[in-house]
C-alpha cells in the first residue's frame, strides 16, 4: 500500500491520483512566481511613475524660459502612430543658457494629433515686443533636464491595483501552500477544525457545538407565531427572486429593442443584415419568454395571498408529534392545496471549470389534501394538524458541498392561475435517545 | 521475500456500531515494519461524505507522534486511542448523499512514502434511505 512519489496523476472525480508532494511544490511555486511578478512590478510601477514625478515636485527649481520652437515628432508604436509635443526653451541656470526640447518628465505621447496640438497651443513663441516667458523647472543635479509641466496623474495610483493584487493574491497562496506543505489531509482538516473553533468562540459561541453540522436555524425560532409557537419563515426571498426577474426581463428587452432599431434601419436604408435579423428574432423570443416568466411570477406572488405557517416546538426530533398551523389567505377557488413533509438531500460538484448541484427528494409525508376549496376574501382558510416526524429520520446536515434538507412544502393548484409551490425549511436533530444530553 | 507492511486497526466492543457521546476507544500497530523506516504516525476519529458531490471532511480527534518530537516510534507496539464520539453528523447512506465515520491511520516513511487503513464504523443507528423510506411520489 505504499505509495511512491509520482509526477502526473489521472483525475478521478475529485480525487487525483497525483503525487502530494508535487501537487504542493507546485501550488508553492506558483503563488511565489506571483509574488515575484508583483514585487517587481511594483517596483517598477514606482520607479518609472511615482519617483521621477515626485523629483519634478519637490527637487526641480522653478525659473522663467522662452519658447523659442514648437513641434510633434511622431514615432511608431505597437497601437499605431503616436504623436509627442516638445516645444524649445531657452533658460538661465547660474548664469550658463540652456536650450532644448522638452516638454514633461515623462515624454507623453498621445494617439491623435489634436491632442498633441493641444499642448503646443497652450505655449506661444518668445516675442520680444510682450516679453512673453513660461515657467519651467529644472534638475539642479543636472540643468539639462527641464520640464514645462509638473504634477501628479492621478491613474497611475489605480496601475497599483494590478501588482498589489499580484502581492496579496501569491503572498496569501504561498503562505497558506508552506503552512499546508507536507500535511496530510487528517491533519490540515484538524487545523481548519481548530481555527473555526477558536472563531465561533470569539463569535460568541454562534456554533452549535453540541450538534456539529446541524444548522441552528436561529431565523425559524426568532419569530413567535399567534397560534403556535414558532412561525416558519419562507425558504428563499420572493422578493429578490422578482427583482431579479424584473431587471433581466428589462434589461434583456432593452438590448433587443436597440437591436431592432438597428435591423429596422437596415431595411430602411435598403440593405438588410438578414445575420441581424436572425439575432433579432432569438432575442426577441427570449424576451418573449421572460415577459411571460415574470407575469407568471407576479401573479403567483400577488394573485395568491401570503402563506403562514406556524409550528409547536422547533427544532424537530425523530419520532416525536408536532401541531401546524396554515393560513392561506387570497380570494381563491383552489383545486388543490396540499402540504407535505419533504427530506431532501443536495450535492454539488464540480464538473470541468462548473460547479452543478443537484437535489433528489428522498422522504415525502403528506400532512394535509384538501380538493375544491373555496377561499373567501375576509375569511383566509385556517387550518390545524398534526406532523409526525418518521422515526429513524436523519436529521438536517449542512457541509461545504453536500446537505440534508427538512420542509413544509405548501403546493397549490389555483383556478386560472399558475400553480404555487412555498417551501418552509425546518431543522430535524438526532432522536432524544441518539444524542448524549 | 520481504512482506508488505501493513496496518492494524482494532476497536474495541463489537467495533462497529458507535453511540453519540459515548466513548469510542480501540489500538492500532503496523506489521512488518522496522522501526528506522517510521518519520511520523497519524491518527484520527474523522467523518467523510460519498457520493454524488465533492467530498467533505472533518475531523472529529487527530493525534500525530513525529520522531521529530523526540523518542523513537516502535510501530509493533500497539497504541492505544480514546474519543468521545459527537452527537452528530450521525452515520447515513442516502441516494446521493453518505456520511461515513471511520478511523483512519497514516503512517509517514522515509523518501515521502506513505501507508493508509482506515477502519469504518457507524455513529448511531440511522437506517439506509432505501430500506426505510417509501417512493410512493417519485
Amino acid at each position: 500500500m505504499a505509495r511512491s512519489f509520482r509526477y502526473y496523476g489521472k483525475k478521478r472525480g475529485n480525487r487525483r491520483t497525483g503525487s502530494p508532494a508535487w501537487a504542493s511544490a507546485s501550488e508553492a511555486l506558483f503563488f511565489a512566481v506571483l509574488l515575484v511578478l508583483g514585487c517587481c512590478g511594483l517596483v517598477l510601477l514606482f520607479t518609472t511613475q511615482v519617483v521621477p514625478e515626485w523629483r519634478v515636485n519637490y527637487e526641480f527649481v522653478s525659473t522663467t524660459c522662452k519658447v523659442l520652437d514648437k513641434r510633434i515628432t511622431e514615432t511608431r508604436g505597437a497601437d499605431g502612430m503616436m504623436y509627442r509635443p516638445e516645444i524649445k526653451i531657452e533658460y538661465i541656470v547660474d548664469g550658463v543658457t540652456h536650450s532644448d526640447w522638452h516638454y514633461d518628465i515623462h515624454h507623453t505621447s498621445f494617439a491623435g494629433r489634436d491632442g498633441a496640438q493641444a499642448i503646443l497651443d497652450l505655449f506661444s513663441l518668445y516675442d520680444k515686443n510682450q516679453e512673453n516667458l513660461f515657467c519651467c523647472w529644472y534638475n539642479p543635479a543636472d540643468p539639462r533636464e527641464a520640464v514645462l509641466v509638473r504634477g501628479y496623474r492621478w491613474w497611475v495610483w489605480l496601475v497599483f491595483t494590478v501588482p498589489i493584487s499580484f502581492i496579496a493574491i501569491g503572498a496569501g497562496g504561498l503562505i497558506f501552500a508552506l503552512l499546508h506543505w507536507g500535511k496530510s489531509a487528517e491533519r490540515r482538516a484538524a487545523m481548519t477544525q481548530r481555527a473555526q473553533d477558536r472563531d465561533l468562540f470569539a463569535a460568541g459561541g454562534r456554533g452549535d457545538r453540541n450538534f456539529p453540522f446541524i444548522p441552528q436555524g436561529v431565523n425559524i425560532t426568532n419569530s413567535p407565531g399567534t397560534k403556535l409557537q414558532y412561525r416558519l419563515p419562507v425558504a428563499g426571498s420572493v422578493g429578490w427572486s422578482l427583482f431579479i426577474a424584473l431587471a433581466f426581463c428589462v434589461v434583456w428587452n432593452a438590448c433587443a429593442a436597440v437591436s431592432v432599431v438597428w435591423a429596422v434601419h437596415g431595411f430602411a436604408e435598403g440593405k438588410p443584415d438578414w445575420i441581424l435579423v436572425a439575432f433579432v428574432v432569438a432575442l426577441l423570443l427570449i424576451g418573449v419568454g421572460s415577459v411571460f416568466f415574470l407575469v407568471r411570477r407576479l401573479l403567483v406572488v400577488t394573485g395568491i395571498g401570503l402563506t403562514l405557517v406556524e409550528i409547536s416546538g422547533h427544532p424537530l426530533h425523530p419520532g416525536q408529534r408536532y401541531r401546524v398551523a396554515l393560513s392561506q389567505p387570497g380570494r381563491r377557488k383552489m383545486n388543490l392545496l396540499l402540504v407535505s413533509l419533504v427530506c431532501a438531500e443536495t450535492a454539488a460538484y464540480r464538473q470541468g471549470t462548473n460547479t452543478r448541484t443537484e437535489t433528489q427528494e428522498v422522504y415525502r409525508q403528506e400532512l394535509l389534501r384538501r380538493e375544491d376549496l373555496e377561499i373567501k376574501r375576509e375569511q383566509p382558510f385556517e387550518v390545524e394538524f398534526d406532523l409526525d416526524v418518521p422515526v429513524g429520520a436523519m436529521h438536517s446536515f449542512l457541509a461545504g458541498h453536500n446537505q440534508i434538507h427538512w420542509s413544509l412544502v405548501v403546493e397549490g393548484d389555483v383556478a386560472r392561475r399558475p400553480k404555487f409551490q412555498r417551501a418552509f425549511t425546518v431543522i430535524v436533530h438526532p432522536a432524544p435517545g441518539d444524542h448524549a444530553a | 521475500m520481504s512482506m508488505e507492511p501493513t496496518i492494524i486497526i482494532r476497536l474495541d466492543g463489537d467495533g462497529r456500531i458507535g453511540r453519540p457521546g459515548e466513548p469510542l476507544s480501540g489500538q492500532y500497530w503496523i506489521e512488518s515494519l522496522a522501526a528506522d523506516q517510521v518519520k511520523a504516525i497519524e491518527a484520527s476519529v474523522l467523518w467523510y461524505t460519498e457520493g454524488k458531490g465533492d467530498q467533505d471532511m472533518a475531523v472529529h480527534e487527530f493525534w500525530r507522534r513525529d520522531i521529530d518530537d523526540g523518542g523513537e516510534i516502535d510501530p509493533d507496539r500497539p497504541e492505544r486511542f480514546v474519543a468521545t464520539l459527537p452527537n452528530s453528523p450521525l452515520s447515513y447512506e442516502g441516494r446521493i448523499v453518505k456520511i461515513c465515520w471511520c478511523v483512519r491511520v497514516r503512517v509517514f516513511l522515509h523518501r515521502g512514502k506513505e501507508l493508509i487503513a482506515q477502519k469504518v464504523f457507524c455513529l448511531g443507528n440511522v437506517p439506509a434511505v432505501r430500506a426505510t423510506h417509501s417512493d410512493e411520489h417519485e
